[in-house]
């Protein structure tokens, strides 16, 4: 009975362990980025403003990593609240955080420069939800109170590496100006999905270990007598 | 890191202090080990080293000048400083992270000794990217082609970069102890280095403030015009890491240290003289020699001969007279009367009066038999030199096959390819769309020529026949190949073949 | 009397380790004591049996539920209080705030039953006057009493602790195994422990684990009879014993197998778990004098 197990209750406590500081600091970072552009005036172009926002972009989902930091991970590992729902919740109070700061962050870009706002939003959810369910699947694979400091790291090296790595054959971090735009923009809408989908698999709690052995003889789970 | 050791404050000198310094060359060896295991790292370190391969195994194609070779050493270990910035923060910031502070503190090692152990540990990391320098470096000097000579000031601002940012990424740690702030920083790095080139130009002082200041043209100076005050900066980066390591560990409780305040504030001296001493723009003197170099070449050359060519080159050239002697002979042999044994003199030539980054176009050499060859080799610069010296047998100056429009373009081009090991695919090379095609620019190192697509189709057909057949008979009709005016159709029947279909028009 | 826990078979491997080989159990209601070594699988076990991790092999029932279905799991977390070996908290919350909000997480969702129920074991676990006091606040011993009332909360059937005595004060500990030993009286309380005594003074039954599997299950007494007749004491160290000690008194205390004629002594529970570990591969049996 998964309606039971939300309380709107747990939305108080759950506000209070999000790590704010992070959050306040990078987005605060994001939006000072954001604001170069602006601030630069008249020699900002559009190449300028699209490295701000990615910047920012990135900036933002550094924060978010920690989102799922938990010291009490736990203490409170065997409660009947399912993870999905206590994951849930954090995430959707960082991404309505998110949808806030976002919006401000492509405000603060003049008119004339801003890249397409929904091919950006997209690269942006993309980076956000790289963070999140990066975090998942390290707290599914590793059990870890504190994945945010090694998510972090595996997002930089990613934010580093990609526009470096990324084979021209499968462009992302192409300009607005640049034909490519649309399908680069089909391919970060891959991403996006398959990144919400390893987020959702791992927000679920593992019942049986997928152990190749686990696989072979799922009878081993037939268990004595259920009197 | 020797400055570091040296500061050991009198006030501690006791009979433990080489102890303690042990440990802390102890403690510097296991965090070395940790940080270079650390994921980030290891990632930054094989891709800085996977493309540092891949790009060497064919940089220059083979001929680099080793003055700007060792400039290309400088860009890629700002990965390795990503990585390094980012663990060795969080190295720092493990022990509060387990909550072992509280622990550490009251141990014989002080936290500033730790920190200084952190320091050293990214003074290894540095060492280690300097061993990849300089290996990445001997390779390019021990190429055959290799020519000029590389600035030490040049190869040291690698590993000094990846010492300031691991430095940096200590300092942060001790300023704000907390895991977030190293990846904003970075970021912030990121951005601001996309952003610093953008905003400064050739001349501003500022651009030098940057760790890595890239400039690279297409044709190499000679080491006398570079005009880069790289040993300045390298002082202003060594500085700069030592002042930040300084204070990272005045921050870590050592501030009462009277010898490592004066060796942070000696850092900051040494900093600030870098970086006023690197701000001077190019000197007068360099100036001088860039205009000299650029306009009366032959002033700085010396030149050797090779049976009736005369070679002359900038001293640091002087070793590729042969690859050049080989390419002019293979063409030479092909040609026919006078031109077989006339007297030429191959002239390197450089315009250096617009900097490293300038690409401005050198004025065909008018003396009659003189051709210039630029100050890269290797790749397209072989066969494109193999036009200049056939135009010139051909047409008799630079300048005069530079405004060539005629028949004699085909003797030009098959001259020049016919000895090429794949003439067809040099064809491609030196024309400037890559086509075996219609009409296209030629390029060479002074102005470039032009073929029409009729003498587009004749090269190509002349190319795929065997070459002693036609050489035969171009020795037969060189004087009526080479006179001006003479048409690609007269050509075409000359040399044995059909008039050519395609259109008969210059560009 | 039907069991609370019943399990057959569990394994469990981290990479090449085996953590957990084969371990069947059987719990009802009281304080059964979980001994052995580090390393052992006390924690694993522990952790399997409170859902924290799968098993890769073998199966289990809490009051009858399989925790290996999603609504399984559901069911016997609804009866389950744990307290993990390094309980975490959220450092700024209170004592009171902190189990609140496990509560919550418990699903008592009735606002004024929650209140009064995170009260009681705030009271029950001796923390009522630092209710208001900020965890970070708090001393290591309080810390674990938070986290002892956390499992409490929502009067769980089945509650398992994993070392709740350890870094506590001769003091506090006595308060934690009152704690407990209340705790007991109707629950089935799973009590992993290094502390031979707490098992001696708390438990009804004691099960050895070491090197993944079990080594005895029984009472604390049939514990203590394996040693009997096997511990003696000598003016020196005795050379054929399995373990001996200097005690406070400047004799040997010797458990093994004695000479004819040796000074046979009372046996403690601790000697009879010595003895069971004896003769394990890989097993320390050092004891610290």
């Amino acid at each position: 009975m998964p309606v039971r197990a939300i309380d709107p209750a747990l939305l108080r406590p759950a506000v209070r362990t999000m790590p704010w500081r992070a959050i306040g600091a990078a987005g605060a970072l994001g939006l000072l980025l954001a604001a170069v552009p602006r601030l630069m005036g008249e020699e900002a172009d559009a190449r300028l403003a699209l490295d701000a926002l990615r910047a920012s972009a990135v900036t933002f989902a550094l924060g978010a990593a920690f989102v799922l930091d938990d010291p009490a991970r736990h203490t409170t590992a065997a409660v009947p609240t399912r993870r999905a729902v206590r994951h849930g919740l954090r995430v959707l109070l960082v991404a309505s955080v998110a949808a806030v700061w976002w919006t401000a962050a492509l405000l603060l870009v003049p008119e004339a420069v801003r890249p397409p706002a929904v091919g950006i939003t997209v690269e942006a959810a993309t980076a956000l939800t790289l963070a999140l369910s990066g975090a998942a699947f390290a707290i599914h694979r590793g059990d870890g109170a504190r994945p945010g400091r090694a998510v972090a790291a595996f997002l930089l090296t990613l934010a580093v590496l990609g526009p470096l790595l990324t084979p021209g054959s499968w462009a992302l971090f192409v300009p607005p100006d640049d034909p490519r735009w649309a399908a680069a923009h089909g391919r970060w809408a891959v991403l996006l999905c398959a990144e919400v989908v390893v987020g959702a698999v791992c927000a679920a709690e593992p019942g049986r270990r997928l152990t190749p052995r686990g696989l072979r003889s799922p009878s081993g789970t037939s268990g004595p007598s259920r009197a | 890191m020797s400055t570091l050791t040296a500061g050991t404050p009198a006030a501690t000198v006791t009979a433990g202090t080489r102890t303690s310094w042990a440990a802390v060359l102890t403690l510097a060896r296991f965090e070395t080990r940790l940080l270079l295991l650390r994921a980030p790292v290891l990632v930054a370190f094989a891709v800085y080293l996977g493309w540092t391969v891949w790009r060497t195994r064919t940089s220059w194609d083979g001929f680099p000048a080793l003055q700007d070779a060792d400039r290309a050493t400088q860009g890629a270990p700002l990965l390795v400083g990503l990585a390094v910035l980012l663990c060795a923060n969080q190295a720092v910031l493990r022990s509060r992270r387990y909550d072992t502070d509280r622990h550490l503190a009251v141990l014989v090692v002080q936290p500033w000794r730790r920190t200084a152990a952190h320091l050293l540990s990214v003074a290894a990391v540095a060492l280690l990217t300097g061993v990849c320098v300089a290996g990445q470096f001997t390779w390019e000097a021990l190429k055959p082609g290799a020519v000029g000579q590389g600035s030490p000031g040049e190869l040291l601002v690698g590993p000094l970069c990846v010492l300031l940012f691991g430095a940096a990424g200590v300092l942060l740690a001790r300023l704000v102890p907390s895991a977030f702030a190293a990846p904003l920083l970075i970021v912030l790095c990121l951005f601001f280095a996309l952003l610093a080139p953008m905003a400064s130009d050739e001349d501003s002082a500022a651009r030098w403030l940057s760790p890595v200041v890239e400039e690279s043209g297409p044709h190499p100076l000679p080491s006398e015009l570079l005009g880069r005050p790289a040993a300045w900066h390298a002082l202003y980066l060594a500085g700069l890491a030592l002042s930040v390591a300084l204070t990272a560990v005045l921050l870590s409780g050592a501030g009462r240290l009277r010898s490592l305040r004066a060796a942070c504030a000696g850092a900051v001296l040494l900093t600030l003289v870098g970086a006023v001493a690197q701000s001077q723009g190019v000197p007068r003197e360099t100036t001088e020699a860039r205009t000299r170099y650029s306009v009366t070449p032959e002033k700085e050359q010396r030149c050797a001969e090779r049976d009736a060519t005369t070679y002359c080159a900038f001293p640091e050239w002087g070793a590729r007279t042969d690859d050049w002697d080989r390419v002019l002979d293979g063409v030479r042999s092909l040609a026919g009367g006078a031109a077989q044994d006339r007297p030429l003199v191959v002239r390197q030539r450089v315009e250096a009066r617009y900097g490293l980054a300038g690409d401005a176009a050198i004025d065909p050499a008018t003396r009659p038999g003189e051709i210039t060859v630029g100050t890269s080799w290797g790749g397209n610069r072989a066969p494109e030199f193999a036009v200049a010296v056939a135009g010139v047998l051909v047409a008799g100056t630079e300048a005069k096959a530079g405004g060539m429009c005629d028949g004699r373009m085909v003797t030009v081009m098959w001259l020049a390819l016919a000895d090429r090991p794949d003439p067809m695919a040099d064809l491609r090379r030196v024309r400037l769309d890559d086509s075996d095609a219609g009409s296209a620019v030629v390029l060479s190192r002074t102005n470039p020529l032009s073929m029409t697509a009729a003498q587009t189709e004749v090269v190509r057909e002349l190319l795929l026949r065997p070459k002693d057949g036609t050489a035969a008979k171009v020795r037969a009709h060189w004087a009526e190949l080479t006179a001006p005016k003479v048409t690609t159709d007269r050509v075409a029947r000359l040399l044995g073949l059909d008039e050519p279909e395609a259109r008969d028009e210059c560009l | 009397m039907t069991p609370t826990v019943s399990a057959s078979g569990l394994s469990l491997r981290y990479g090449g380790t085996r953590a957990l080989d084969d371990v069947s159990l059987r719990l009802s209601a009281g304080v059964t004591g979980l001994l052995g070594p580090n390393g052992a699988g006390k924690t694993t076990l522990l952790r399997v049996l409170a859902t924290a991790v799968p098993a890769d092999r073998g199966a289990f029932t809490v009051l009858g539920h399989d925790p290996g279905t999603s609504r399984g799991r559901q069911e016997v977390r609804r009866h389950l209080g744990y307290l993990p070996q390094t309980p975490g908290f959220h450092p700024d919350f209170t004592p009171f705030e902190f189990v609140d909000y496990v509560a919550i997480l418990k699903e008592l969702t009735d606002r004024a039953a929650r209140h009064r129920e995170v009260r009681r074991v705030l009271d029950e676990a001796g923390l009522d006057g630092v209710r208001g006091k900020r965890i970070r606040k708090l001393s290591g011993g309080m810390r674990q009493r938070v986290a002892l009332a956390a499992a409490l909360v929502g009067d769980p059937a089945f509650l398992v602790l994993d070392e709740p005595t350890v870094g506590l004060d001769p003091e506090q500990r006595m308060r934690f195994r009152e704690l407990i030993a209340r705790a007991g009286e109707g629950r089935t309380v799973l009590l992993s422990t290094h502390q031979t005594e707490d098992v001696a003074m708390l438990c009804h039954r004691v099960v050895v684990l070491a090197g993944g599997t079990v080594r005895f299950d029984g009472t604390p007494a049939e514990l203590t009879a394996r040693a009997a007749g096997r511990v003696w004491s000598s003016a020196e160290r005795d050379p054929g014993a399995k373990a001996g000690w200097r005690t406070g008194l400047g004799t040997f205390r010797n458990v093994g197998d004695p000479p004819v004629g040796a000074d046979l002594l009372e046996p403690t529970l601790e000697d009879g778990y010595l003895l069971t570990l004896d003769g394990l591969d890989g097993v320390d049996t050092e004891v610290a004098a």
